[in-house]
Order: structure tokens, then sequence, then C-alpha cells
């Protein structure tokens, strides 16, 4: 479980300081799959980065299964699978070899890494690109690479972010048919997307961001009823505000 | 512990990959230096004998003036060569390294017994090209300048070692080491640039590398501490810097076994090159460690690489500052990065005698400088910027 409380988050750059992220809190369940929905440059990123530990947040607290990010970092970061932004996959290296190499940074041993990688290229259906260099990698064999590295040590807690950019529509399917696997097998999955087919399709909760802020929240239904209107499109633009930077 | 195994284990095999970077590392730099080295140093030998041997070519201006001393040196082997219209561009711009000028009043003043003048026309600036066909004029005219002097004084009844109150010999104490200057004067220098550039490649890689290709958010999003991610990453770079600096040897040893030329030959016994060895070991750590702190310090690899250029020229300027300003070594140098060590390579090259506290002081100095990068590094690793890249 994961829980934020009042994220704050500023930048200081050349033209002035840029409130990324002013107010966000939510909850994201076990068992559930939470979306964090946003045009570019609502704050999706940071506020991840925040939750992942690599930001220290100007103000607010995050909890993942109890443990504060303030006080104990190292054991929140245990507890969590991160797909960051940045797949960021070492070309030189096998994708069997980018998943092991992450399983012995999170102490495993060789035959637990074995067998965790292949339980995942068996759920991401990517046994075939395993014992390949990822240079030349599609997008979607370097996400499912990453994914799976994220997923070596079999956190309760799994963060993506975007995981379906840049993916073909065959990729995306598989993409969620693993998601809700996840959700099934009691995770926790929090995943942030532009994209509102996306997050209309998949997500027990939805969490609007704009602008830095939460400005709706909730499954599509009582989206819908907050918002007044019937269509969930209408219903996201209407709390967003704007149509931009959103796709359908 | 473990988190630094991995992350060594995996830079490794990721460099090694890395065609570009082997051939950069472990091919080029210890098989170009040592055949850079001893081919200008066999070539400089070369050219420095047929300065030396080559027959000697003098144009003079007014031979007509002193046909003896013409004659005599002829008979000494010099090729006498009509003068060029203008002489004194003919030297400056080094058509001819010297020549002999011999006033019309060479004669009457001969006659006279008084010191009759001649003028060798040189350029002193052309030291390098020049110097030694001058000498060579030089010596010769003093030989005739003794001999005629020799025989006047018979020929008036005096003992021509009156004239002589001093007899001059030279005893030389220089080593067979340390008389092959050259390569006393450039080694230690190329061996401190190659073990402080060795990691080079990989320290930029392994950090500003990563965080080009963004793999580095991932991998600090992981529960492992980052001063043992840095760290593994530092002990892959001095992995790859030792074993360039390893190879280097090696090559510089069996250089010496195909050097053939017995002036210039310069011998590097295993026990030396053990001990040079030794004292490099601070620099490659140290060296390393600021790389990987300066890589960390760059947004991109571009950015890293233009940084760790600059850096060839630090490891320079003690080896320039010696070349200019030869000073005895004081104990306070061995302390200072680079001058140490540049010091001690050149007392052990030379075969003079080293003792415990030189080699405390230049060891200690620099295991300390790689302790405060390091510790630099470790904290550049801990910022927040670090991670995000672009």
């Amino acid at each position: 479980m994961i829980e934020v409380d009042n994220l704050h988050k500023t930048f200081k750059t050349k033209t002035g300081t840029i409130r990324a992220v002013d107010g966000v809190s939510f909850v994201a369940k076990d068992g559930e799959i939470t979306g964090l929905l946003g045009p570019n440059g609502a704050g999706k990123t940071t506020t991840l980065r925040m939750l992942y530990t690599l930001m220290k947040p100007d103000q607010g607290a995050v909890r993942v299964d109890g443990i504060d990010v303030a006080v104990d970092p190292t054991g929140v970061r245990r507890r969590l699978a991160v797909l960051p932004d940045a797949r960021g996959v070492y070309k030189r290296l096998t994708a069997r070899e980018n998943i092991a190499y992450f399983g012995e940074l999170h102490g495993l041993d060789a035959a637990a890494i074995a067998q965790r990688t292949a339980k995942l290229a068996d759920a991401l259906d990517m046994a075939e690109i395993l014992d390949r260099k990822t240079e030349g990698f599609s997008q979607g064999q370097r996400t499912k690479t990453a994914i799976a590295r994220a997923l070596v040590h079999d956190p309760r807690n799994v963060m993506l972010d975007e995981p379906t950019n840049g993916l073909d529509v065959m990729t995306t399917r598989g993409m969620r048919r693993f998601l809700g696997r996840l959700r099934e097998e009691g995770h926790c999955v929090l995943f942030s997307s532009h994209i509102m087919q996306e997050v209309a399709a998949l997500c027990d909760r939805i969490v609007v961001i704009a602008k830095g802020r939460v400005v709706a929240a909730g499954s599509a239904d009582e989206l819908r009823a907050q918002t007044g209107e019937p269509n969930l499109e209408d219903a996201f633009v209407k709390a967003i505000g704007t149509e931009e930077g959103l796709s359908a | 512990m473990n988190t630094l195994v991995t992350v060594f284990r995996k830079e490794l095999i990721d460099a090694l990959r890395d065609r570009r970077t082997v051939v950069i590392a472990l091919l080029l730099g210890p098989l170009l230096f040592p055949i850079l080295f001893m081919g200008l140093g066999s070539f400089a030998a070369k050219k420095q004998s047929e300065k030396f041997e080559k027959a000697l070519e003098i144009p003079i201006v007014g031979a007509e003036h002193a046909p003896n001393l013409v004659r005599w040196l002829e008979g000494e082997g010099v090729i006498v060569r009509p003068p060029p219209a203008d002489t004194d561009r003919a030297v400056r711009e080094q058509e001819h390294a010297v020549i002999l000028s011999i006033p019309a009043s060479f004669p009457e003043q001969w006659r006279k017994s008084e010191p009759a003048r001649i003028e060798l026309v040189l350029d002193s600036s052309r030291a390098l090209e020049s110097g030694a066909v001058v000498a060579r004029v030089e010596r010769l005219m003093a030989m005739y300048d003794r001999e005629v002097g020799t025989l006047r004084l018979v020929a008036r009844g005096v003992h021509p070692a009156l004239a002589s109150p001093l007899a001059v010999a030279r005893r030389d104490l220089a080593t067979p080491e340390s008389k092959a200057s050259l390569q006393v004067m450039m080694m230690p220098y190329l061996l401190i640039l190659l073990g402080f550039m060795g990691g080079m490649h990989l320290a930029i890689d392994t950090t500003a590398g990563e965080r080009e290709r963004q793999s580095l958010e991932p991998l600090l999003a992981t529960p492992v501490s980052r001063t043992a991610i840095m760290s593994g990453k530092l002990a892959a770079t001095v992995t790859f810097a030792l074993l360039s600096l390893v190879l280097t040897f090696v090559t510089f040893k069996l250089s010496t076994l195909f050097g053939t030329d017995s002036k210039m030959s310069f011998d590097l016994p295993t026990a030396t090159a053990a001990l040079t060895f030794l004292v490099v070991l601070p620099v490659v750590l140290f060296g390393s460690a600021l790389l990987t702190m300066l890589a960390a310090f760059s947004k991109s690899y571009r950015e890293a690489q233009s940084y760790l250029s600059l850096m060839f020229l630090i490891p320079m300027i003690p080896t320039m500052l010696l070349m200019v300003n030869p000073v005895k070594t004081q104990l306070w140098m061995l302390a200072v990065p680079f001058l140490g060590q540049n010091q001690m390579i050149t007392k052990l090259l030379r075969g003079e005698a080293t003792t415990a506290v030189e080699w405390s002081v230049v060891l200690g100095g620099g295991l300390l400088l790689a302790a405060l990068f390091w510790a630099i590094a470790a904290r550049l690793y801990h910022r927040e910027q670090l991670a995000i890249s672009a």
C-alpha cells in the first residue's frame, strides 16, 4: 500500500521557480490498480520520483507499507518495483543479464534469479528474446526487459511511469493483461499515463493530476458523478479544465 | 561489499564488450607509447651520430686569405665549399649550420704573429639543429690554434708545455642508466600519464555515460547504497587502468630487448620496473577517483570528455617545471602529486638509492589524495540531480 500525503516539490530554474508538485495526496491500495492521469507536465513523473525516493519532497510524507520514505528510504526501495520514465536497459548486456544484475543488487541468489526470470519471461511473453543483447530491441522489448528487471525481487508494490508509452496495440494489450495479473496476485499497482482510454480500461481508482495538484479522484463511476458528465472523457476534460496534453 | 562486487563485475563485462574501449585502453595505449618512445629514441640517436660522424661541409668566405688553414682543414677531412652569396641569410635559414669567414686582414696579422681574426657565422638559437656541427668546427679551430702555437714556441726554443699550466681531465660519474637522458626525462611523465588517464574511458562511461543512457535512475531505485555503487564503478575503472599500465610495462620491457643501438639503448630491469609500478599505483587510484568525481559532476558523456581531456595537462606541469628548472629533490616534493612520483621514478631509473621515508611520503601522499577524491565522489553520488537525466 502506498500513502501519499500533501506532497510539494519546487524546482529552481533560470527563469524562476516552478511548482512541479503542489499538494498531491492519494492512497494506492493492495490488490488494486491506481492510475495517475494528467496531461504532459502535470507533475506525474516528479510525484513518482518522490515515491521511489529519488527526490526528496520539500513538504509532505510518503509511506509504503507503512514505512516512511524520509525515515527508511532503503526499506522502501526494497518493497518497490520501479519502471522509470527512462527505461535505461544496458545495451551491451542480454535481457537475462539485465534482469540478473538487478537480482544480485537486491541480494537474490542465482537459483532465485533463474526462477524469477523464467516466471517473468513467461508472464511478459519474452522468452525468445531473453538471451539477446538489448541493443537493437524494439521499444516494447526494452519495456518488457525493464519491467522484468524491476520486478525480479517480487515486491508487493509496483510503480510504472507511462508503461505503454510507444508500444504497439498488441504489446499494449499484453501489458494490460500483465498488470491485471499483478492485481490478482494482490500487488499494489500504481501507474501514470496521459492516455484516458488506458486509465479507464485498467484502473480501479483514478487520480487526476493537473498543474501539480490533484483535481479529482475516485473510480470511473465516481468521477462521472463528481463532474456531472455521463461521458468519462468529458469528465476528465472538465476535471482538468483544458484538453491540452491529453490523448484519447 | 556484495554490491560493490556485483557492480564491479557488471561494469567490467560491459566495458569488455565495447570493442572501442578495449582497443583504446588495452591495445592502443600500451602499444603506441613504447613504440613511439623507443622509435623516437633510436631516431634521435641516429640523427645524433650522423651529426658527429658525417663529413663536415663548410663554406669558407675569403679562403684565398688563409690557404694553409684551408689545406689543414681539408687534411682533417673537411669538405670546403664555395660561400653562398648572402652568408647571413644562408645561416639564418639553416642552409648551412656554420660558415667560416676569413677577413682580408688575416695574412697581415698572421705575418706579424698577432692573433689573426676569423669569424664563425652561426645562429646559436638553432642549437638543436646545428649545435653539434658548430661544436665540431670550433674544436677543429682550437686544434689548429694549438698546433700552430706549439710550433711557434718550439721555433723560438721555448718548451710548449710551459704554455699549458693545467692538464684538465674528466671523470664521469654518470651511470649507464642515467646516461639515457631522453628516456629518463620522458619515462616518468609517460607512466604517470598512463596511470592517471588509463581509466578515463571507463570513468566516463560508467558514470556520465550511464547517466546519459538514463540507466542510472533505475539503478539508484534499487535498495543498494550509492557509495557502494560508486565504489564498484571506481574499482572497475582502477582495474582497467592497471591492466593498461601492466601491458605498457610489458611492452616497454619487450622493446628494450629489441633495442640494439648501444649508445641510446635503455634497459629496464625487472626489479626497477616493479618498484616503478609501485610508485605509479597511487596515481592510478587517485587518478581514477578524480576522473570518477569529475564524471559524476558532468551531465553528459561529451561534457565529461571535455573536462577529462583537460586533465591530460596536469601531469605535464611538474615535468615541464623540472625540464626548465631541474632541482634537487626535497622530501616535501615527494608528497606533491605528480611531482613526487616524477622525482621518485627519475631516481629509480637513474639507479639512485631510495629510503623508506621517501617511500612512505610518496605512497602515503598519493593514497591520501585518492581517499579524498573518493569521498568527494561519494558525496556527489548522493546529490539529487545525479539520477535525473535531461
